[in-house]
């Protein structure tokens, strides 16, 4: 979904307007916010759950759950898709934190197969939507390591722990990239005036 | 642990939002986040930075199967008997009971008179369960007087409509609620009877929100925002 500025605030507009009816129960509007959005919002759900029977249950709560509170999407402090982006994400991650509990994610075979399909992975995403959104010199401020923590850590929903686990390296170390990954990247966008 | 360090609430919301943090510390700063406005505000930051992130990811359709389950559960619930069964009002009834024994402990510890006060009292909470309203009546009287206990703002083009819940059938209006620009004041409804005639066999009461002048067809067009049980104390 890289868009150009000019057609992301025609989404925004489109997407905030449909949010606007179903604040007052507009099928009609829920069946197109659904349509536009779907897609993207599933895909976010399967790159972190990995498995599309939960990928797709959490995505069914996140639109009933958005039915019932679109009314609290208040349209002049997020985009409307990173307020939709939000609430699935929310759901994937208490999942993962749950699941985190019972069992280690990944083990060696699992990464074998990460790595063996042909989606792109975190760390193109990553660099790809630096492309998309015009902050490819704030991602490129990043040290290898905090780029490849921040990555995984976005895109794959993995904690700390899993990180570390994952990335082969002491959980201190995993923890300091990932926050300075984080400071640098904030005070690059901030700096830049991309904050939104 | 001081969350409010703006350094160390800085650090957690960036990780919250970027998914890092274990479960505990997740749950907390969730909680926090509905509590205090500036941790709240701090996630919405990093959500904003971080989200459009996730635009680069390839868009993957779901199977048919989802959206067709997704109708089933908002309209399987709305056709159920009452609307209000799908509104989360039963969970948030449960959840608001703690607020309201808090709300009725006051009302009692305040109430000067002797005799037991012939009073109807609704605390009227938001999912969040934090209550935002309390009215109440004389079981005698026929004015319902609705306080807010939070700033309760509506846009400007929308009126908050006070609801009596039947236990069956569809809800009736109590009237509006209008606020000012500074949000809602106390408000007194008249009521067609005395409040114990009135609101007989009435469980519950909630409050939606409509367009200015009120819901257009007599039921609530607009989203649930409070809820809440009636005591009645006599």
């Amino acid at each position: 979904m890289a868009l150009d500025p000019e057609k992301q605030r025609q989404r925004s507009a489109i997407l905030a307007d449909l949010l606007a009816r179903v604040t007052l129960f507009d099928q009609q509007a829920f069946a197109e916010l659904y349509r536009l959005t779907s897609s993207h919002l599933y895909a976010v759900a399967l790159r972190i759950l990995r498995e599309s029977g939960a990928a797709e249950e959490v995505l069914q709560e996140s639109y009933v759950n958005i039915w019932h509170h679109a009314g609290s999407y208040v349209a002049a402090k997020s985009q409307p898709l990173t307020w939709l982006t939000s609430i699935v994400r929310n759901r994937c991650l208490d999942q993962m934190r749950r699941r985190e509990v019972d069992t280690v994610t990944i083990d060696d075979e699992e990464q074998g197969m990460m790595l063996a399909d042909d989606r792109p992975t975190p760390m193109d995403l990553l660099l790809s939507s630096a492309d998309a959104l015009a902050v490819k010199g704030c991602v490129e401020l990043l040290e290898a390591g905090q780029k490849q923590a921040i990555a995984l850590a976005f895109y794959q929903g993995l904690s700390h722990s899993e990180l570390a686990r994952h990335l082969r390296q002491p959980l201190g170390t995993v923890k300091s990239w990932v926050r300075r990954g984080l400071e640098r990247l904030k005070a690059c966008l901030d700096g830049a005036g991309l904050e939104r | 642990m001081n969350y409010l360090d703006p350094e160390r609430l800085e650090a957690l919301a960036a990780q919250y939002v970027l998914g890092t943090l274990s479960r505990l510390a997740r749950d907390r700063l969730d909680r926090l986040s509905r509590e205090n406005e500036s941790v709240a505000t701090a996630i919405r930051m990093w959500q904003n930075r971080l989200l459009p992130l996730a635009d680069s990811l390839p868009p993957v359709d779901p199977s048919a199967r989802v959206w067709p389950a997704i109708l089933r559960r908002v309209h399987g619930q709305r056709e159920s008997s009452s609307i209000w069964a799908n509104l989360g009002l039963w969970r948030g009834l449960t959840l608001a009971g703690f607020a309201t024994a808090l709300a009725l402990s006051v009302i009692l510890l305040t109430s000067r008179s002797e005799a037991p006060p012939e009073t109807l009292v609704v605390v009227l909470a938001g999912q969040d369960a934090r209550p935002a309203l309390v009215a109440s009546a004389d079981r005698l009287g026929r004015v319902l007087t609705v306080k807010p206990l939070a700033v309760v703002q509506p846009a400007s083009d929308r009126i908050l409509q006070l609801w009596a819940l039947p236990g069956q059938g569809n809800p009736r209006s109590l009237g509006l609620l209008p606020a000012s620009t500074s949000g809602l004041g106390l408000v007194r409804l008249d009521l067609p009877a005395p409040a114990g005639q009135a609101l007989q066999n009435i469980p519950a009461l909630a409050v939606s929100l409509e367009p200015l002048g009120g819901s257009p067809t007599g039921l609530p067009t607009g989203p649930v925002l409070y809820s809440g049980p009636i005591q009645r104390l006599y």
